[in-house]
């Protein structure tokens, strides 16, 4: 199917009907292939749980149509399946239906010069992957994490016998997920049709060995079928043995080491949408008036990069049309960019509290609010064709100025925690307010003396803090970083680890020690 | 209308999907067991912000899902889901057998790496078990949808004229309302079941739902407030509200009014200073439909019991091990009941499941003992009882999960102001807001909407971000009043699964009174 074609097709088609002023045709295949993981030592278990796959195709028409009194009337309608001139009439005929006057749309996207970075990025195998592959995929990554139990001499002493062993609880969890996804748009303000190809592949594993109530976790991106290994569940059981007999932590404010997953939970729940154009119009985010202030410790730096090569997030173009680049977030420091799709760009430039809400005047904001990330995003599935485009990150890409090892951070912390996985994360009074809780779940542990010293245990403790806080309390980051990839979200984080002094942590659940 | 699918097309799909899992299913070797899911909904949506339209509707949707349990040597699933389309219907027949045979290989192919792995894993092999569904009444039947205002009649234009000036009006509130967005929507869905066991149900439902995004603004603080009004009704339940005995809300105008004068009130409040330690508080009915949502109905999803659900949405503290349970023991106090039922009204309604199970009220906490989990059939045929009927998806594409129906804490005997006016010094919760919950959900913090300190019985100044935090058993051995003032509220939001699935369904309670520890800004 050859998608380009499809809304160049359409797009000519559509132009032709009567009272249409603008026309932009977007089409959409998706199919996500995911299997489901679960496996218990101690619990009757499938293993790989759901090798399932979801799939959808259609068309996507937003139209500019002749109003009344000379106002124009903009609507948005979709047709699944259909992808011929037939399909995209009706999509047509159900845009209309719905225009409305929206005196904030200006235009349908306009390419601003740039062209796309990346071109024939996708892998060919992943996007044919067969039923069979997708089932080995899940149980590759199960028995990897198997093996990595069956062959721990600890574990088979705790056990003591074969069916001690079981009664230990081990646990391997999680997924493997192949995106496929192909979309193709085009429109009256640029009408050569423009196509773009993706394809994703991403195992997330959660091991435990539940009787000694230690979590541990392991991942993997690729973008290549071949690259694809077990180590995610590897990782997971390895981590998982390696928390057991963890200490609790009585309530307090420590200097804590925030791990690459907690670092990109956080980016997604709170610093991320901060830094969305929309969370500036509607006044509902921390740095509300702060672009081109401090709003971070020196040294931090957080940008978004759609257009990265190899990085899992990267595509060649928006599914606005426009060129997918690198957006500063923040630079040294200081807030400089903000995450934006055409419409909440146009619309923040002219709001007549732009100066209050951005902190600058409009002219000077132009070039924080380039139209970089209008994705029509379905949840992890794909690029979705019965959406209008909202602002989403691809690659958050976190550094720090003069990164060092985790030694030498964990040496500068003196006393405190490595926080390995957070959960639960987020803006508890609002996302203005800053204020943020999560709960520490796993892949944790106690900083004493400048050392990594012993498990944390899983599920003892809750933070709560404030973001703009934790931004400013910055005081090291690590050399090595890691994409992760978060449940139910879109963006891939890349993350070192990151020191912060004086977090809040509140010591919880102590009755599960005592639980009958 | 523009679009081309009703839902009356489940009548013509009916015959071609009895016959696919009575007859081709069948006839494939070593199948077990198939189900087919086809569900088409006609649905409207208008939006508005900031007094101006932005948005409107009227569309359809349209989707099929498979599951298949077979193999050779043991027996696994597999599952195939799509989205569909008018021009798939002259092709449906294809389309349903080429996913049937789709699922089925997935399944094969599942079961036989399954029973390889088990030979190769010697001890650790053991737990890998054929996949096995409880028994159920098996039924055929047909379920009406509920409503007087007939979504399908609904005039487009006629939504968007009352959900802009609903906004309109939100918008001209008051000089510290900054920003606001209001949606309202109405649907008709129709739902097919049909299974091999010969199953064949098909339920209707009505829904329509008005939402409310207020923020409202002072020198330092953004107060972002919304609210949902809902139900399994048609478009009446928005233009003259809902008075039933379990379900009240005004129309939506007055609904949406009254969070954007909750936004402006708690923008001018100070905000709260917790106190320390643990303190009485009471929480009324709109902030217990969380609560009853987090600590009672997602613990008692016995997915998440028996660890299915590690990974993602967490364990749960109810469930240790098959042997190791919280059954029959003393979790809350003697005064606190709780309870699952799909056959309240509102958003967590139906009959059956999607799995043709029967679905029926399964009690969770019956005098502050615990007495059972929501199940499904693979989940019962694990951990034994029968089940229950709480297998839902949010799509008939997705593979379902175990889901909450209507969840509450049932209704007591006391008088909410009675409860109010025993408590010396504490804080009364009106209001829920944002949850976090721990990973088996034993602990817990959930804002609130409102916070108002309590001192020697009379209810005293507000407060703005506020909330509460605590173990989930020691709030529930705690609870000293339930009041007699039960309320039923729609959750449109709830996300679990992966991929993720956020689903409509109820929750609600009366009025508490228990101890926790008040929490402010950080």
């Amino acid at each position: 199917m050859d998608l380009a074609r499809t809304v160049g097709e359409a797009l000519a088609r559509l132009a032709r009907e009567p009272h249409v002023q603008e026309i932009e045709v977007f089409a959409a295949l998706n199919r996500s292939l995911l299997t489901r993981l679960n496996y218990t030592s101690h619990i009757p278990c499938n293993g790989v749980e759901e090798p399932k796959s979801a799939e959808m195709s259609g068309l996507g028409v937003q139209a500019v149509f002749d109003g009344p009194d000379g106002q124009p009337l903009v609507g948005f309608g979709s047709e699944p399946s259909d992808l011929t001139p037939d399909g995209a009439l009706r999509a047509l005929a159900k845009a209309r239906q719905a225009a409305v006057h929206d005196p904030e749309f200006r235009s349908l996207p306009r390419s601003f010069g740039d062209a796309p970075a990346l071109g024939s990025y996708h892998d060919p195998r992943l996007m044919t992957v067969a039923d069979e592959e997708l089932v080995e995929a899940g149980w590759k990554v199960i028995t990897g994490g198997l093996r990595a139990f069956m062959a721990s001499s600890r574990l088979a002493d705790l056990g003591g016998s074969e069916a001690g062993l079981k009664r230990l609880g081990l646990i391997l969890g999680g997924d493997v997920t192949i995106v496929q996804s192909r979309i193709a748009v085009a429109s009256s303000a640029m009408p050569e049709p423009q196509a773009d190809d993706s394809t994703y592949m991403s195992a997330s594993t959660t091991g435990m060995v539940e009787a000694r109530d230690a979590k541990g976790s392991g991942w993997s991106i690729c973008a290549r079928l071949e690259q694809f290994t077990d180590e995610a569940g590897a990782e997971a059981a390895g981590n998982a043995m390696a928390a057991m007999d963890g200490e609790r932590v009585p309530s307090g404010d420590y200097p804590v080491i925030f791990g690459p997953q907690p670092v990109a939970d956080l980016c997604n729940n709170l610093i991320v949408p901060s830094c969305h154009a929309g969370s500036f119009y509607s006044s509902s985010t921390p740095f509300l008036g702060r672009l081109g202030q401090v709003v971070a410790a020196r040294g931090l730096s957080i940008y978004d990069h759609g257009a990265m090569p190899g990085l899992a997030g990267s595509h060649g173009i928006t599914c606005e049309g426009l060129p997918a680049g690198r957006t500063d977030l923040i630079k040294d420091g200081v807030l400089v960019g903000l995450l934006s799709h055409w419409y909440e760009t146009q619309r923040l430039l002219h709001d007549p509290a732009a100066r209050e809400k951005l902190g600058v005047a409009p002219g000077a904001a132009a070039g924080a609010l380039v139209p970089r990330n209008g994705f029509r995003y379905d949840g992890g599935s794909g690029r979705s064709f019965d959406t209008t485009p909202g602002t989403s990150a691809t690659n958050v890409i976190v550094e720090g100025a003069d990164p060092v090892s985790l030694a030498e951070l964990a040496a500068r912390v003196g006393n405190g925690l490595y926080v390995g996985r957070i959960w639960y994360t987020y803006p508890i009074n609002g996302l203005r307010a800053g204020d943020f809780t999560c709960t520490v779940v796993g892949d944790s542990f106690i900083i004493r003396d400048g050392r990594i010293a012993a498990p944390l245990k899983a599920n003892t403790i809750r933070i709560n803090d404030n973001v703009m806080r934790l931004l400013g309390a910055v005081v090291g980051t690590t050399k090595d970083s890691r994409g992760t990839p978060l449940w139910g979200a879109d963006e891939i984080v890349y993350a070192p680890a990151i020191a912060v002094r004086g977090v809040h942590v509140d010591a919880i659940a102590g009755f599960m020690e005592g639980l009958g | 209308m523009p679009h081309g699918i009703e839902t009356r097309l489940i009548e013509t799909v009916t015959p071609m999907v009895r016959e696919l899992v009575a007859t081709q299913a069948r006839a494939l070797a070593d199948l077990r067991y198939a189900d087919v899911r086809v569900e088409i909904s006609e649905g409207k949506f208008a939006g508005a912000e900031n007094g101006e339209a932005k948005t409107s509707g009227d569309d359809y949707a349209f989707a099929l899902g498979i599951r298949v349990l077979a193999g050779r040597r043991m027996t696994a699933p597999g599952y195939f889901g799509r989205g569909l389309g008018a021009a798939d219907v002259p092709q449906l027949a294809r389309l349903l057998r080429e996913g049937l045979l789709a699922a089925y290989r997935r399944a094969m192919s599942n079961a036989e790496l399954k029973a390889e792995v088990k030979d190769k894993f010697g001890v650790l092999g053991d737990a890998l078990a054929d996949t096995r569904l409880h028994p159920i009444q098996v039924r055929q039947e047909v379920v009406p949808a509920v409503f007087e205002v007939d979504p399908r009649g609904v005039a487009l234009d006629e939504m968007q004229r009352l959900t802009t000036d609903v906004s309109r009006r939100v918008s001209g509130f008051a000089a510290r309302v900054s920003y606001n967005y209001v949606s309202t929507m109405t649907q008709l869905s129709r739902e097919l079941f049909a299974s091999s066991e010969g199953a064949l149900i098909d339920q209707s439902f009505a829904l329509t739902q008005g939402m409310c995004y207020v923020v409202a603004t002072a020198p330092d603080t953004s107060q972002e407030v919304y609210d949902v009004l809902g139900h399994q009704r048609g478009w009446e339940i928005l233009t003259r509200g809902v008075s039933e005995p379990l379900i009240e809300f005004p129309p939506f105008p007055e609904f949406a009014s009254a969070i954007a004068r909750d936004a402006v009130e708690v923008a001018a409040a100070p905000a709260l200073a917790a106190p320390p330690g643990p303190v009485a508080v009471v929480t009324d009915p709109h902030y217990n439909t969380l609560l009853s949502h987090e600590i009672i109905g997602h613990p008692v999803e016995l997915d998440r019991g028996l660890k299915m659900e590690t990974a993602y949405a967490g364990r749960s503290w109810l469930l240790r091990s098959l042997d190791e349970t919280q059954l029959g023991k003393r979790i809350a106090s003697p005064l606190v009941t709780a309870f699952s039922d799909p056959a309240l009204p509102g958003y967590g309604h139906y009959a059956y499941d999607h799995e043709g199970t029967p679905a029926r009220r399964v009690v969770h906490i019956d005098r502050g003992v615990f007495t059972g989990f929501m199940n499904s059939r693979q989940t019962a045929a694990v951990f034994g009882g029968d089940p229950n009927g709480h297998w839902k998806a949010t799509d008939a594409s997705l593979v379902p999960l175990v889901r909450m129906s209507s969840t509450v804490f049932a209704g007591g005997d006391a008088d909410p102001a009675e409860l109010i006016r025993d408590v010396d010094h504490g804080y009364y919760l009106v209001g829920h807001r944002t949850p976090s919950i721990a990973e088996s959900r034993e602990n817990f913090r959930i804002s609130a909407r409102k916070v108002y300190e309590i001192h020697r019985g009379q209810i005293g100044r507000l407060y703005r971000d506020g909330g509460i935090m605590a173990d989930s058993r020691d709030f529930l051995l705690h609870v000293d009043g339930v009041g007699r003032d039960f309320r039923l509220y729609p959750i449109p939001n709830c996300g679990k699964g992966q991929p993720m699935q956020t689903r409509k369904l109820g929750n609600g309670g009366p009025t508490l009174r228990s101890r926790a520890i008040v929490t402010g800004g950080a």
